[in-house]
């Protein structure tokens, strides 16, 4: 299974170094001139920056907004607690193509002065997020001890006192666990973006458009280098958190 | 210090449980209703409207046009929205069980080992996982083809004379493409579930003398039944409404429902029956739901 995992993407690898892009027979030696060409392409480079600024906009939002969302579900009595916990897991189990559509209608014609852009993306992204931030820090916050904060609180300390001495050093690594995970869902987006994104580039809709009108070489080059950055990038956080808790804890609770 | 003591007097006086509540649960609630349940609310209005064919506006009047121009075709079957819809239903249901039946020894031996290699193979099947969903679509999509590496690979070592038909892009190829793009939620589903019950209870089995194939029936499945439904439904719910996997790994032969609403939203700017077939995920998502329901305790599935 694991072979099958990898099968396609070590092709790929390949394929990405080899002097004769699109097969491995007859291969005809080894090149760094796609890695080049795909690094010097400039509306590629551009594309990317905006993917990135629009994930860290992307994500501080739902950070913002999901982890108060958060606490209320799990310190606070809520009416209509249930309803509001799949509320805000339902962007994640919503298909990306209705997601993306019914943003596209919305913004195209109910919205006054708001079209497909930029901007649009953010808010998409922004609500897609939400869920990998909620999922994360509710499991942090029904893991840790509640009679911290009682204390806190029968020793005088104000609510927002209490939040910011004692629960938000508790749970900083779940949001930035919570963060790094929206960030990821936005930067990685295809669907949604593409309904909404008017005219404007982004990473994954030029990588969409380089499949379509078939510039294999540089897309084998820079799928290349985003499974090297995220490679090197997992080995860390395997290393320095407990990665794979973290993401078995969002299948399933 | 006094302006901490005022601010903290200051809170004493605003706050109250109430007054926290919506301060803490409030705004995602409101981000959602503007931004999640307003655009697909109006999703549905649309799919009940039409659109002019003049202006490309939509006409306000009631009207299930957008719905029946997606079954006008005579005989009914023929239609392509019904073709998209039967074939996506077929392809999210054996990527499903393919998912399921691949990933479950996986997991168990991951849940039941520990140490260095268990944390490598854990690297490996992660690294997919946060990989760009684009990116190991499109890898299959040199695999897979005329002249993909397959095909090539097979002929250039001589044991096929022309292109294999299964390993050109079409219905193989697009379930391929998408139990690889899934299975890493079904595994990690099936992990979480696994880790969580006693091993114990297998060896006790074992001992009492139950063979493999019943430990797995009247032991492990039973156990695991709720996270094999919750990693069924990661898989089946986005499998349903793929659009990059079918796309690039059809080749334009085959359309799932993604790539109908796809045509008819951005190719023929037909909004109306675009949504009415969107409403067709969307009401099957809510049906899957319904029946997993039945069978599993909602408060199993954790996040579902």
């Amino acid at each position: 299974m694991i072979g099958f995992l990898w099968v396609p993407l070590l092709v790929m690898i390949m394929l990405s170094v080899s002097e004769n892009p699109s097969t491995l027979i007859p291969f005809e030696g080894v090149t760094l001139d796609h890695m080049r060409a795909a690094l010097a392409d400039r509306s590629l480079l551009v594309a990317t920056f905006r993917s990135v600024q629009i994930a860290t906009v992307a994500a501080g939002i739902a950070t913002v907004l999901g982890v108060p969302a958060s606490i209320a579900i799990v310190r606070h009595q809520l009416p209509f607690e249930g309803t509001y916990r799949t509320g805000l897991i339902l962007p994640m189990i919503v298909p990306g193509i209705v997601f993306g559509v019914g943003m596209l209608l919305f913004v195209r014609t109910v919205v006054p002065g708001l079209d497909t852009g930029v901007f649009a993306v953010i808010l998409t992204h922004s609500v897609y997020g939400l869920p990998f931030v909620v999922l994360i820090v509710t499991a942090r916050l029904y893991g840790f001890d509640e009679t911290l904060e009682e204390s806190a609180r029968d020793l005088g300390a104000g609510p927002l006192s209490v939040f910011r001495e004692i629960t938000l050093p508790i749970i900083a690594p779940a949001v930035g666990a919570g963060f790094l995970f929206a960030w990821i869902r936005s930067f990685e987006d295809f669907i949604r973006a593409f309904f909404v994104r008017g005219t404007t580039d982004l990473l994954t809709t030029s990588m969409y458009s380089m499949i379509e009108y078939g510039a294999a070489p540089k897309m084998n080059a820079i799928s290349t280098i985003i499974l090297l950055v995220v490679a090197v990038a997992l080995a860390i956080a395997m290393n320095v958190g407990a990665v794979t808790d973290l993401v078995a804890g969002t299948e399933t609770e | 210090m006094t302006k901490e003591r005022s601010r903290t007097k200051l809170w004493r006086l605003l706050y109250t449980p109430r007054r926290n509540r919506w301060l803490t649960a409030g705004p995602a609630a409101v981000w959602l209703g503007l931004l999640l349940l307003a655009p697909l609310t109006y999703m549905v209005v649309v799919s009940f409207l039409t659109v002019s064919e003049e202006t490309y506006q939509l006409v306000w009047s009631p009207t299930l046009a957008g719905y029946s121009s997606l079954f006008s075709a005579d005989p009914i079957w023929t239609a392509p929205f019904v073709d998209a819809l039967l074939i996506s239903v077929f392809v999210a249901v054996v990527t499903t069980l393919l998912c399921l039946v691949t990933a479950f020894p996986v997991a168990y031996l991951l849940a039941r080992r520990e140490g260095l290699w268990v944390r490598v193979i854990f690297f490996l099947v992660l690294l997919p996982f946060f990989t760009m969903y684009l990116v190991r679509a499109y890898s299959w999509m040199l695999v897979f083809g005329k002249s993909g590496v397959l095909n090539t690979t097979l002929e250039a070592l001589g044991l096929v004379d022309g292109p294999v038909g299964l390993f050109t892009f079409g219905l193989p190829a697009i379930i391929v493409g998408l139990t690889h793009a899934y299975f890493p939620y079904m595994l990690l589903s099936l992990y979480a579930s696994l880790d969580g019950i006693d091993m114990d209870l297998v060896a006790v089995a074992r001992d009492l003398g139950a063979t493999r194939v019943a430990v797995v029936r009247d032991v492990l499945v039973p156990l695991t039944l709720p996270g094999m439904v919750s990693g069924g439904l990661f898989v089946f719910v986005p499998t349903l409404g793929a659009f990059v996997t079918p796309d690039i790994l059809g080749a334009g032969k085959i359309q799932m429902i993604g790539n109908f609403i796809e045509g008819r939203i951005l190719g023929a700017a037909d909004l109306a029956a675009g949504s009415a077939a969107a409403m067709f995920i969307v009401v099957a998502i809510v049906l899957v739901f319904v029946v997993v329901i039945q069978v599993v305790d909602p408060e199993e599935l954790g996040a579902v």
